[in-house]
């Protein structure tokens, strides 16, 4: 029979490097990275689930982080925003959102990143109606949006 | 967004799942935790121990009988439904799953845990009314099944009792079905919702109206038809921010007229 | 008609140097932190030892705190302390307050002491070893409450019987004042026809920035300084409220600040929650953190305000012309006055809007209820007042069945009477409305109107196009302030830049702003590669705000459209100063050269006839800070220069209420195209242009996103986003799942257009900008009416239209209509 915990080691690789940390099982996945691991990339912008600043790959699948437990990611491989440029370069998403200005306090932009390179890995040329979806769970106080589509767009084509 | 203290399994198998649910008495599922994860954010609901359902490949298979009908595990996500070639046979299913909120969470988000939470806003338990689905409940006692008109008790509540889960949803073969909604945005929070399905007699399932879905079955999907029906079934649904009760009386007719049409029109 | 005039400010040559930077979309120099998570955030920044902080809160909107007993949570391992309403009042003064009596007369602290006036407020502070610990011991913190009844109407606020929120103020009733210019009485006499509106009302909201407020504060006990973590965009406000309280020096509250995520305003008045910081770290003698949750923040901070007008009537002429107004304004301030009553006068920057109006008058009244206190939002009491006067034309337009169009042209202020002295002494500085929206038109698509509504109906849906105007007036002569309260000894602005040359010739910028998001990094090195004649890469702007750079003055902060004025202004006058020392010292070195025959360009200084004779500016860096011996005694060159601008103001005439509140004028023309379901009231915004005027842009790039983002927000706000409350005070849109804000799949087709009318005051051309975007909520809201014309002809008298109000409106347009009245004069 399984171990019933209020608090458990945990394993995780997060862009590429792996750790391991006694977490109490109340803690969110969120707070994990941020608080534990020192990774402050990814950000809270709500606490119901709505915003998607905290949206990390998990296990090749997008997530929102604060709707999973630390404890349930135990043994995943876990991607997030600092994961995505290699030795300060770039990729060409990441590039394309300052070409076109879309960002502006970039509070939502790691989030915002981490959805639209979840929806190139699988549809490199997306629609703009196609972009929109994969974007509905990231919500943008500054930029009206308009600008990501347009970078997302860029890199698509 | 800080829970209260918890404990938590991860079962290998629903057996065990089974088991450690019935040895504690505020043990509750874990599914995808779209919902659960946000009521112990704000510490409306405080289980001692959660269950994560997640581990378990037995709660998330979707299969085609010859007869056509689906079966779909309880652990089966929105995108899992989506994507499924099987559960295109209703093709409503996928349809509506690909409405529900965004990306993140229909990749968490299943079929279970949105009929067990039966948030009275939420798409799948009028859809899974209307269609005739059958909710699969086991405990260490035994496994029974209930219909889902029955299944739906009231808000947060459903016939899934302590110390049980429930499995899977078996969906007859169908195609004639409808889903229609006024959400807050697009594809957002349904302010109110219809589905329809028109496989033999017409069955319109109203959500947003009442805790549960309200099953109303209009003598044809005739425009006048499916008003009366609607009229007749003394809804009184609740006023909130987003919407009056005598506006969502309103919509629910709307929308019961709309779903029985795409219903009727879809070949 | 008034016989002061404001003297308009001095005319400011618009210099043009080799804009090489400016007016370029130059890559910003924040992205590449921003884009790899590489930002830091308030919530970002940890300390050895920290505790963190939770606010226990009220549950109730009004209710006596009988007794607070916080033992128990005090016991538990791992809870450092807490501080409670009793413990603030003997350790700080009430918060300064701007209002005359009765507003005066508030006793507002850091934490609630004796009563609860709104569900969320805060009622004790828990400090604890780890968030969810601190939140635990909250659990066990024992308040006890009596309940009294809420005041969640502003409109019955004064009535008797209703209880009084504030003993200490004798009433609800906070502000008030009557503003009345130019000659009414006349007006009405020529007037045609008189257009009554019994009611209009604006809701409230805020921008609610995706990052919530938040702080880390350290207590040096040994300076007694605190060093304040924070993401409040106004710390010159927070210090000038917070000093006094905490019994300090300005000096001793060190306001340090990198990525702020957004603000709009409603990141203003956080002071008492840093003041409730400030007194934790002290007492329990080590770093205290507190993030504020969403639910925190919609329960609590900077709600929009929200503002009621009554019993409007309009003098016009039968063919549109506008005559005058007379209104009553009451505006709701929630409960507690924060920034407010400033609101009561922020309005009269733009009293007549784009348009003519000579004769107004306008009864302010602001009263406290049970709801969240107000605070500034993007577009501040303007934008309020801004959705009155379109709202105005657009009824007196269909009332009188005039095209909303002419109506509009009619009236305008025209391009040929700028600079433009409103009926208040305002001077709008440039600007060409008619021109604006006439591009706005044909964006979207005007003239072939009938044939979409026609379209639309074939679809059974109604279409409505609609127009709305704003002004976003930017850089405040916070003389303004008067008019609320003589007493006040606040007046003008200023902002502080400072720009070096270090050793090894790097430039380096500090800015007294605090930026969410507006790329201040890069504009100001755009300012300053363009004055030294280098290259924007080799310009370090210093990212974010520390009131120990000495680049801070009593206004510093980003707030209220001013960056590009005041903000770039300040960067361009050291700049200047830093450019003029080089010169000298290379006259110097460069062998007695007069300086004006030398020339900044290529990173050097150099003989203009004579390129090759250069000296770099890794040289002139060198030189003054680490081989100066030998240079002539009396060459006054520091290379590190440190300027304040000063807008050009006058203090207000405060018995007449009268003039110049604001020192420029950008415009916003926005036309939306709606469709509605009439079934069942449910629409869609399916096309959308917006056309600004900014004055000169540095960064059009920007500036275009400026104008997207605050577009967006409006369109949120006019379909789905309000803090409604029940009758018991609740607020029913505590979070992103009820308070709907637009998602990628909500947005309009957007096309934008833009003209440039430099402003004439100040040093670049540039106007304030970022605010505009009220614009949207007033064409969406006479879109929606122009949809409904020939369907009941409800008339659209809310600023926030969710689905059930516009099929109730279609459904008893009467309802509507009554509020309406035109009578021949
Ligand atoms: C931003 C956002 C927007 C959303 N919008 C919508 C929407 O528009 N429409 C909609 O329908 N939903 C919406 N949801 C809710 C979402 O669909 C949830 O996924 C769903 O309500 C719950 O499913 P879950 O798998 O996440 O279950 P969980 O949250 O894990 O569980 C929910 C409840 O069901 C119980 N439970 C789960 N599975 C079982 C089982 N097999 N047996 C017994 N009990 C079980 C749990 O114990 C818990 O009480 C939204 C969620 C979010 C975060
Ligand atoms: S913080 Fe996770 S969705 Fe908002
Ligand atoms: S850039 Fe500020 S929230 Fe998106």
């Amino acid at each position: 029979m399984s171990a019933i915990a209020s608090s458990k080691a945990v394993t995780v690789t997060v862009n590429g490097v792996e750790y391991e940390r006694e977490v109490e099982a109340r803690k969110l996945l969120i707070h994990f990275v941020r608080d534990d691991l020192d990774l402050t990339g990814s950000h809270i912008g709500c606490d119901t689930g709505n915003c998607g600043a905290c949206s990390m790959i998990v296990d090749g699948q997008l997530v929102k982080s604060c709707m999973l437990l630390a404890v349930q990611a135990d043994g995943a491989s876990i991607e997030t925003v600092e994961g995505l440029a290699e030795d300060g370069e770039l990729t060409a998403l990441q590039q394309s959102f300052s070409d076109h200005h879309a960002l502006q306090c970039g509070y939502c932009t790691p989030g915002m990143l981490m959805s639209a390179t979840a929806l190139l890995r699988t549809n490199p040329n997306p629609t703009d109606e196609q972009i929109k979806k994969a974007l509905q769970g990231n919500i943008c106080r500054c930029t009206g949006y308009w600008n990501i589509f347009e970078a997302v767009k860029a890199v698509g084509s | 967004m800080l829970l209260r203290e918890v404990e938590y399994a991860r079962p290998a198998s629903v057996a065990e799942a089974l088991a450690i649910l019935k040895q504690h008495d505020g043990a509750r599922a874990l599914a995808g935790g779209q919902t659960l994860i946000n009521v112990m954010k704000a510490r409306v609901a405080s289980p001692d121990v959660l269950v994560d359902l997640n581990g378990l490949d037995d709660l998330k298979g979707i299969e085609l009988g010859s007869d056509g009908t689906l079966t779909i595990g309880a652990m089966a996500t929105y995108t899992d439904i989506a994507g499924s070639a099987e559960a295109r046979a209703r093709p409503i299913l996928g349809e509506v799953c690909l409405t529900i909120a965004d990306v993140q969470v229909r990749n968490r988000g299943t079929i279970g845990g949105n009929v067990c939470s039966n948030d009275p806003t939420n798409h799948l338990p009028p859809l899974l009314c209307a269609v005739g689905a059958e909710m699969t409940i086991a405990s260490e006692d035994g496994e029974r099944t209930v219909a889902a008109a029955e299944f739906f008790l009231g808000v947060y509540l459903t016939a899934v009792g302590p110390g049980e889960l429930l499995t899977k949803l078996t969906i007859p073969a169908g195609k004639h079905d409808g889903f229609a909604a006024v959400t807050l945005g697009a594809d957002g929070t349904c302010i109110a919702n219809a589905a329809a399905s028109l496989n033999g007699s017409l069955r319109v399932a109203l959500g947003c109206v009442d805790a549960v879905p309200i099953v109303v079955q209009p003598a044809s999907a005739a425009e006048d038809a499916v008003r009366e029906a609607v009229r007749g079934a003394g809804l009184m649904p609740p006023s909130d921010v987003h919407a009056s009760s005598e506006y969502r009386i309103h919509l629910a007719e709307v929308l019961a007229v709309r779903a029985a049409r795409q219903a009727a029109e879809r070949s | 008609m008034s016989d002061s005039t404001t003297i308009a400010p001095d005319r400011v040559e618009v210099q043009a140097p080799q804009k090489q930077w400016q007016g370029q979309s130059v890559p910003r120099k924040e992205d590449k932190r921003l884009t790899q998570g590489q930002g830091v955030f308030v919530d970002d920044i940890k300390r050895h030892g920290m505790g963190y902080i939770h606010f226990v809160r009220s549950p109730y909107a009004h209710a006596h705190i009988t007794s607070i007993d916080v033992s128990k949570a005090e016991e538990i391992k791992g809870v450092y302390g807490t501080l409670t309403g009793e413990e603030v009042a003997s350790l700080t003064d009430p918060f300064f307050q701007l209002a005359t009596p009765p507003g005066a007369h508030l006793k507002d602290y850091a934490l609630a002491l004796g009563k609860v006036r709104y569900v969320g407020e805060a009622v004790v502070a828990v400090v604890a070893e780890t968030r969810e610990l601190a939140r635990d011991a909250s659990e066990l913190v024992e308040v006890e409450y009596e309940p009294l009844a809420a005041v969640v109407d502003a409109r019955n606020a004064q009535d008797d019987g209703v209880p009084v929120l504030h003993d200490d103020a004798g009433s609800n009733m906070m502000w008030e004042s009557v503003y009345e210019w130019g000659d009414l009485d006349a007006a009405f006499a020529e007037a045609d026809r008189i257009v009554k509106i019994k009611e209009l009302h604006f809701h409230r909201f805020n921008s609610t920035p995706l990052e919530c407020d938040g702080a880390l504060v350290e207590f040096n006990r040994g300076t007694g300084q605190w060093t304040i973590h924070t993401n409040n965009q106004f710390p010159g406000f927070a210090q000038i409220m917070m000093g006094p309280a905490l019994h300090c020096g300005l000096d001793k509250l060190r306001f340090v600040t990198q990525d702020i995520g957004g603000g709009f305003g409603n990141k203003i008045t956080s002071h008492p929650q840093l003041v409730a910081c400030c007194l934790l770290a002290r007492k329990l003698n080590r770093p205290v953190q507190w993030t504020e949750w969403r639910t925190d923040f919609h329960l609590s901070m900077s709600h929009g305000n929200e503002r009621w007008f009554q019993d409007t009537e309009v003098a016009v002429k039968n063919d549109g012309t506008l005559l005058g107004f007379r209104t009553k304004a009451l505006d709701d301030a929630g409960a507690w006055l924060r920034y407010e009553p400033l609101g009561g006068v922020i309005w009269a920057q733009v009293t007549p809007g784009v348009y003519k109006w000579r004769n107004i008058r306008l009864e302010f009244t602001q009263v406290a209820t049970n709801k969240a206190p107000c605070s500034p939002n993007r577009g501040y009491s303007r934008m309020q007042h801004l959705w009155f006067t379109e709202r105005v034309i657009d009824i007196v337009a269909h009332e009188l069945e005039l095209d909303p169009v002419e109506v509009r042209k009619r009236n305008y202020i025209k391009t040929e009477d700028m600079p433009y002295e409103t009926p208040n002494g305002c001077i709008y500085d440039s600007g060409d409305y008619s021109r604006m929206l006439d591009i706005a038109l044909e964006l979207i698509g005007w003239k072939d109107a009938a044939a979409r509504k026609k379209e639309a109906a074939s679809r059974g849906k109604l279409l409505g196009i609609g127009i709305g105007s704003t002004l976003d007036s930017g850089t405040n002569n916070f003389g303004q302030s008067r008019m609320i309260n003589p007493e006040l000894q606040f007046s003008g602005n200023n902002e502080v830049a400072t720009v070096k040359l270090d050793v090894f010739g790097e430039i380096v910028v500090t800015l007294g702003t605090t930026p969410q998001g507006q790329g201040h990094e890069t504009t100001a090195a755009q300012v300053v590669a363009d004055i030294l004649g280098c290259s924007m890469d080799d310009v370090y702007v210093r990212a974010g705000h520390d009131s120990y750079w000495n680049s801070h003055a009593g206004f510093s902060g980003t707030y209220a459209s001013q960056f590009a004025v005041t903000g770039l202004s300040a960067v361009k006058g050291a700049t200047d100063m830093l450019a003029e020392q080089i010169k000298r010292l290379g006259s110097v070195i460069l062998g007695g050269v007069p300086v004006d025959a030398l020339e900044l360009a290529d990173g050097t200084v150099r003989i203009k006839d004579n390129p090759e004779a250069a000296l770099p500016f890794m040289a002139c860096g060198a030189i003054i800070n680490a081989n100066n011996a030998g240079l002539p005694e009396d060459l006054d060159v520091t290379l590190n220069c440190r300027y304040v601008y000063r807008p050009p103001f006058e203090v207000p005439d405060v018995e007449k209420k009268f003039g110049n509140l604001t020192l420029t004028y950008a415009a916003q023309i926005h036309a939306a195209v709606v469709e509605i379901d009439p079934e069942t009231g449910h629409y869609e915004i399916v096309d959308y242009a917006a056309v600004d005027d900014c004055g000169i842009r540095i960064h059009p790039q920007i500036v275009e996103g400026q104008v997207m983002g605050a577009t967006a927000q409006a369109l949120g706000a006019v379909v789905h986003e309000a803090f409604e409350y029940d009758e018991d005070g609740n607020l029913l849109t505590p979070n992103f799942y009820d308070y709907h804000v637009p998602h990628a799949l909500d947005m309009p087709p957007l096309q934008t257009g833009y003209i440039e009318s430099p402003s004439p005051f100040t040093p670049l051309g540039t106007k304030g900008m970022g605010e505009g975007g009220g614009a949207g909520i007033h064409s969406v809201c006479a879109a929606v009416q122009d949809a409904m014309r020939g369907h009941g002809d409800a008339i659209v008298y809310d600023s926030w239209n969710p689905y059930k109000r516009v099929w109730e409106m279609l459904q008893h347009p009467e309802k509507t209509r009554a509020l309406v009245e035109v009578v021949d004069a």
